[in-house]
Parts: structure tokens; sequence; C-alpha cells
């Protein structure tokens, strides 16, 4: 673990964006996830990490509750974006989903060209009045996803024909384009060779500037790299969550350091 | 020795073969120490394949080539001054055949023909004869054959490969074959046609009047259009309707629902087209005429283009809605997720997202109704009627290619005269038409995929 370099810690907010609270995950007869809280903060990236089935991505997804397209999931508990329910009955879920984005393990460009792809969360939420604005939106998303100067020229072409590290900043500019507050990632590297996984490393750097990025990650290291704050998960509990250097090189819980040191996981 | 006998006597052989064949490949690798080259079986198995294939073969061409040249002799006996004017040797010839078959001659039996008849006999006795010499010979050759050839070291295993191969190309070759032969059996009686009848009438000509005496107009136009309208008009109800139940089915409806729209949906393609004829005739043409014909004063018809295409329609939703059932169902969730994770809504992801990706299998499935539809005769024979007319009125009485090659053909026309051999030119300009449309299919899938894969 020396090549374990942690990333600076300036923390630029301690105010919480999305507070969670005892929540609990339900699949069908499964407990995937027990009485978890949990604190986002403002403009700060979270990583979620631990060993698969632990609950991360679970959790994640009950972010912006996409769990609600699984029949099975049944989600209790509560879930706060800036001291709001998102739970409530009147909470719709499409609209939440507009502010709190997502970012998939496996790059899914829709069948459609750069820039449609782009172009369709702005269109479908009326971002845009008119042609212009809509360029706009589309190239400066792109030009945040650092993506930009590779595509510029075939933003006709289809998105599927991008390399998978072009795609995958593809979709980070799809959801960058609705200009969400918080952006959810789940396993975003996972598909990516090393080159283009330090391109999305240094892009999810440049986010926290604009809105909180919650990462779900299998690589300590990335999550090292990347995040102020970090969250260990282990058989559906939050074993222990705070500042990344310090799950990384004092944690409390004998769990996490068996974790952080291969012997659990 | 009948054939069936003697297939199984071939088939006796090649097992004995395989019974043998592995035994002998045993003791050998015994006696002389050496590893076998493949599994004991495959030499078995070599054996059979000798014993077995070139005699079946032989069995095979013999039967097919048997009555050809058998009956060519016995037109050869049938002189020329014994042909009734007006007819050809091909009724002589029939009689020879009945009789040989056992029927009795009458009293007006020609004594040429009885002779004929006599040679067909014993032309099939002695060629049954000979088949079975030469079939039993070469199966029990090719076994001896194989089976001396058994040592350790020959590679029995890649031999059987070799079979294998051989035998799925021949049975792709028959699938080819037979679609050349039906395309050459159309194209020579198509020639025939033309040369009884100027091409320029029938594909410049407006009308079409069949008549027996002759001067017969056989325009080819009436029929096209009827066929196009009503296909176009079944496809204008199946597809939005197939369409989105398939996509009810495969997005919103949950797996109960599902297990119970699906397969009453295809019910639907289990019915007979003869039973959907039925209820265009007594349901559908009237309903139409008295609800929407007579008040609108467009006709008085039952049947009419409108009743044909939507029976038609509703014959061909379960084609549409099944197949693309299927390939959206074949969309990648991971796409639905992307979509709903930027807050689209579901019919938003179905439209923007999820169709646009199954497209390519989705013009597929319509250009396959498309297909059915043209291909349809029952429903329009008691739905359309069968007046051949070029009319823009849907609810007219119209007809299609398919009903008009039916009627022509079971009329009591000559078989050499235009009127019944336009069958087979109406026959070849409805297997091109299918033809182009399969292939602008294969071509519009084939752009779609470059795109979005």
């Amino acid at each position: 673990m020396k090549d374990m370099r942690i990333a600076e810690r300036t923390v630029d907010s301690q105010t919480s964006k999305m507070i969670a609270r005892g929540v609990q995950v339900h699949y069908g007869t499964t407990h995937a996830l027990k009485d978890v809280d949990v604190d986002i903060l403002d403009k700060t990236v979270t990583a979620f990490i631990g060993p698969s089935g632990c609950g991360k991505s679970t959790f994640l997804r009950c972010l912006n509750r996409m769990n609600d397209t699984v029949a099975s999931a049944r989600v209790t508990g509560r879930i706060e974006l800036d001291g709001e329910d998102i739970y409530d009955r009147r909470v719709d879920p499409v609209q939440l989903r507009a502010r709190v984005g997502m970012v998939f393990q496996k790059p899914n460009p829709f069948p459609k060209s750069i820039y449609d792809n782009v172009a369709y969360g702005p269109r479908i939420h009326g971002l845009a009045r008119g042609k212009a604005e809509l360029d706009e939106i589309v190239e400066k998303s792109l030009r945040k996803a650092a993506i930009w100067n590779e595509v510029k020229d075939r933003l006709n072409a289809p998105g599927t024909g991008l390399s998978g590290g072009q795609q995958q900043r593809l979709c980070i500019a799809r959801a960058i384009a609705t200009s969400p507050e918080v952006l959810l990632m789940d396993e975003p590297c996972s598909a990516l060779d090393p080159i283009a996984t330090a391109q999305v490393e240094e892009l999810i750097d440049e986010l926290r500037g604009q809105f909180s990025v919650v990462i779900v990650t299998h690589s300590m290291q990335q999550a090292a790299r990347v995040s102020q704050r970090t969250a260990f998960f282990h058989l559906g509990n939050l074993v222990e969550y705070g500042e990344t250097g310090q799950i990384f090189t004092n944690p409390t819980d004998p769990r996490t350091e068996s974790y952080i040191t291969g012997r659990i996981g | 020795m009948s054939p069936g006998l003697l297939i199984l006597i071939i088939l006796c052989t090649g097992i004995a073969g395989l019974v043998l064949g592995r035994r002998r490949a045993l003791l050998r690798s015994e006696s002389s120490g050496q590893r076998l080259h493949s599994l004991p079986m495959a030499y078995g198995q070599s054996v059979f394949l000798f014993a077995t294939v070139p005699a079946l073969l032989l069995v095979a061409v013999w039967l097919l080539l048997q009555p050809v040249f058998l009956e060519g002799r016995a037109a050869g006996m049938i002189p020329t001054s014994d042909i009734p004017a007006g007819s050809g040797i091909a009724l002589l010839l029939d009689e020879a055949r009945r009789i040989a078959n056992g029927l009795p001659a009458t009293a007006a039996t020609l004594p040429s023909v009885i002779a004929a008849a006599q040679a067909l006999n014993e032309g099939y006795e002695s060629a049954r004869l000979s088949l079975s010499i030469a079939a039993l010979a070469l199966a029990l050759g090719g076994a001896i054959w194989a089976f001396l050839r058994i040592k350790p070291e020959a590679r029995a295993r890649n031999l059987v490969e070799q079979f294998i191969l051989a035998m799925l190309m021949g049975a792709s070759l028959i699938a080819i074959l037979t679609t050349f032969a039906i395309v050459a059996s159309l194209i020579f009686e198509t020639v025939h046609f033309f040369q009884v009848y100027e091409a320029r009438d029938f594909f410049l000509s407006l009308t079409w009047s069949p008549r027996f005496g002759g001067g017969s107009q056989l325009g080819l136009w009436p029929l096209l259009w009827g066929t196009l309208y009503i296909s176009f008009i079944a496809l204008l109800f199946a597809v939005p309707v197939g369409l989105m139940a398939a996509i009810y089915l495969s997005e919103y409806a949950g797996p109960r629902m599902r297990a119970v729209a699906k397969p009453l949906i295809e019910i639907l393609a289990g019915i007979p087209t003869i039973v959907y004829g039925l209820f265009a005739l007594i349901t559908v043409g009237p309903l139409l005429r008295d609800y929407l014909a007579q008040p609108m004063g467009l006709g008085d018809s039952s049947s009419s283009v409108l009743t044909a295409g939507l029976v038609m329609g509703i014959m061909l939703i379960p084609f549409v809605s099944s197949l693309s059932d299927d390939i959206i169902n074949a969309v990648p969730q991971s796409l639905r997720d992307g979509s709903y994770g930027l807050g689209a809504t579901r019919s938003e992801t179905i439209r923007q997202v999820v169709l646009p990706a199954a497209l390519p299998g989705v013009v597929g499935a319509v250009l396959l109704a498309a297909s059915r539809a043209i291909g349809e005769t029952m429903i329009v024979v008691m739905g359309a009627g069968a007046a051949a007319k070029l009319d823009l009125n849907p609810f007219e009485a119209m007809t299609t290619i398919t009903v008009k090659i039916v009627s022509q053909l079971t009329g009591d026309t000559e078989f050499a005269s235009p009127e019944t051999l336009v069958a087979f030119a109406l026959g070849l300009t409805l297997f091109i038409f299918t033809l182009g449309l399969n292939i602008l299919a294969l071509v519009i899938v084939r752009k779609y995929r470059e795109q979005y894969e």
C-alpha cells in the first residue's frame, strides 16, 4: 500500500447535502442494507468501499431512488436532500434523479449521436431554450468531462463507436449536462484501462468544485486518491465513516483495518 | 426387395460394422501395443458411415431417376399415330402407368399402351432387383473396406468429423437447391406464358378480364394494386397495435400479467386463416358495410379491401408483437438504467432509448409481417372478394395476386392456355416482390446495426 497517496484533505464545505438515517433495504427476503446513517457533504467526494455484496451499491441506488425500478426492493428509513425527505410521497422520483445524477459501472451510451447523448437530459427536462443554448450546454458538459477535444469534430457520430474510456466520459458528460447537485458513480472505472481510469479520476477531482460526488469503488487506492471522506460497508452494515485519511491510516474498527490491509474481502 | 426393407438391411449392415469395427480397433491396439488415435467408438462410426451413406445415396438417386428413365422408354413404344389429336402423350402414359400398377385394361385400351404397360412393369421388376443387388454390394463393400482400414494410428475421429461436415453442408445445399428449383420452375412456365401472351400487355395493361374463348386481358396492375392496398391496410392496423402491445408486455406488464397475456395473444397466431376468413365474411364485412360504407354512401358491398385488411391486420398482430417483444427485451437493462438515472420517465425512456435500440429488429418484424400479408390468400377471398379492380375506395371489393393464382390454376381452361399460364407469371412477380422486401429489410437492419453497435 506504499503507492497509496492520500489526496489533500481540503474539505471545502462542512454543510450536509444529503442525510441518511436508519436506511434499511430488503430485496424480497434478503436484508441487503441494515440501519445505515450517512451524511454526504456538499462539494466533497465521498467514497463507499467494501467487499462485493456488502450493500454499498444498494445504498448508492437509494440516494436517487433507482431501487424503485427494482420490483422486489423495499426501502425504509429517511434520506434527505437539502432537508427534504426524498422518499416523501410528494417527491417525484423523476425530478429527483435530475438533481441526483448517476454514472454506471459499464459505460452505457444510448444508441444516438454523441451530441444527442449529452443533449438527452437537457431536452427531457427542458433546460435549454433554443438550439444555441443546447449547443452551449453540450459543449460545456463535454469540456467538463474532458472529452471535448476528442469528439468536437464528430458530434454526430454514434456514441457507441467511442472507446470504452471515451464512452464512460461521455456518460459522465451526459450526467453533468442536467446540472445535478449530487453525482453518484457506481464503480465508474471498473471497465476501463489504467489510462482511462486516471483521466476519470482527475475529472472526479475537478467535478468536486461544483457538486458532491459519491463514488462506489472496489479499488482502495482509488478511494484514497479521489475521495475526502470514506465509508466502509461490510455485510450490509456501515462499519465506519469518516475522513479518508483517518479511515486509511488509523481506522477505529478492526474490520476496517482487516479489509484495508487485505485480510477480509 | 422393397426400398423400405432395403434401407433397413443397409442400416443393419452399418450397425454390425459399428460394433465389429469398434472391437477390431480395440483388438488391434491390444495386439500391437499401440495407443489408439481416436476413441474406439470413432472407428466403429467410420465403418458405419462408409457402409450406409454411399448405399443410401445410391438408393435415393436411383429411386429419383428410375421413373424418368423407364417412362421415357415406355413412351418410345407408343407410336405417334396412336396419340389422339389435340392431346399429348401424357394421357396415354398415365393409362399405361395405371395398368402397370394393377388396374384392369378396358376394351378401349390401345394395344401399344398395353405393351408399354408391360414394359413398365418388367422394367420396375428388374430395376428393383438390380437396385437391391447394387445397394447391398455397395453397403457391404464400404463396410469391409472401412473395416480393413482400421489401424490404431488411423485418424478415425477426423474422418468422422469430415463426414459430419459433409452431411451438414448437404443439408444446407438441399434448402438452397430447392429454392433454385422453385424459381426455375416458375421461370420456365413464365417464359411459356410470355410466348403465348404479350409481355407488354401483362405489365402495362390496367384491365384484368380472363375469358375462356381467348382474347383475355391479363393486366398485372389491378391485382398488384389490390395486393398492396390490402397489405398496406393490414400493416397500418397491425404495426401500431402489435408494437404497442409489445411495449406494454415488455416494459409495463408485471410477470403475472405477462404470463397470461402473452400466450393469449399468441393464440391469435394459431388460428387457421380460413377461420379468419369466416370472421371477415360473416362479422367484419357486414359490420363495416352497415355502419360505415352505407351511411357514408361509399358502397354496399360486404366484401371490401378494408374488411380483408382489418382481419389480416388482426392476424398479423401476434407476429409483430411477439417478435418485437423479444427484441425489446433484448435491449440491455443498462440503457434503461442510464435513462432513468438522468431523470427520464418510462415513456421517454421507451421512445428515445429503447425503441431506437430495438429498431433494426422491429423493422425486421414489420417486413416479415408484410411478407405474410402479401402472401395471404384465404382472408382475401372471403373478405375482399374476387373482383379485380383498380380503385381507391377502401369499401370496394378487390382482389390480390394470390387469389387470382388459385382461381386461374383451378379453372377448367387448358393448361397451355395463357389464362392458366398467367398464374406462373403472377407467382414470379409475387416472389420477386417478397424477395425485394426481404433484401430491403436486410439493408435497413444492416444500416442501423452499423450505427448502434
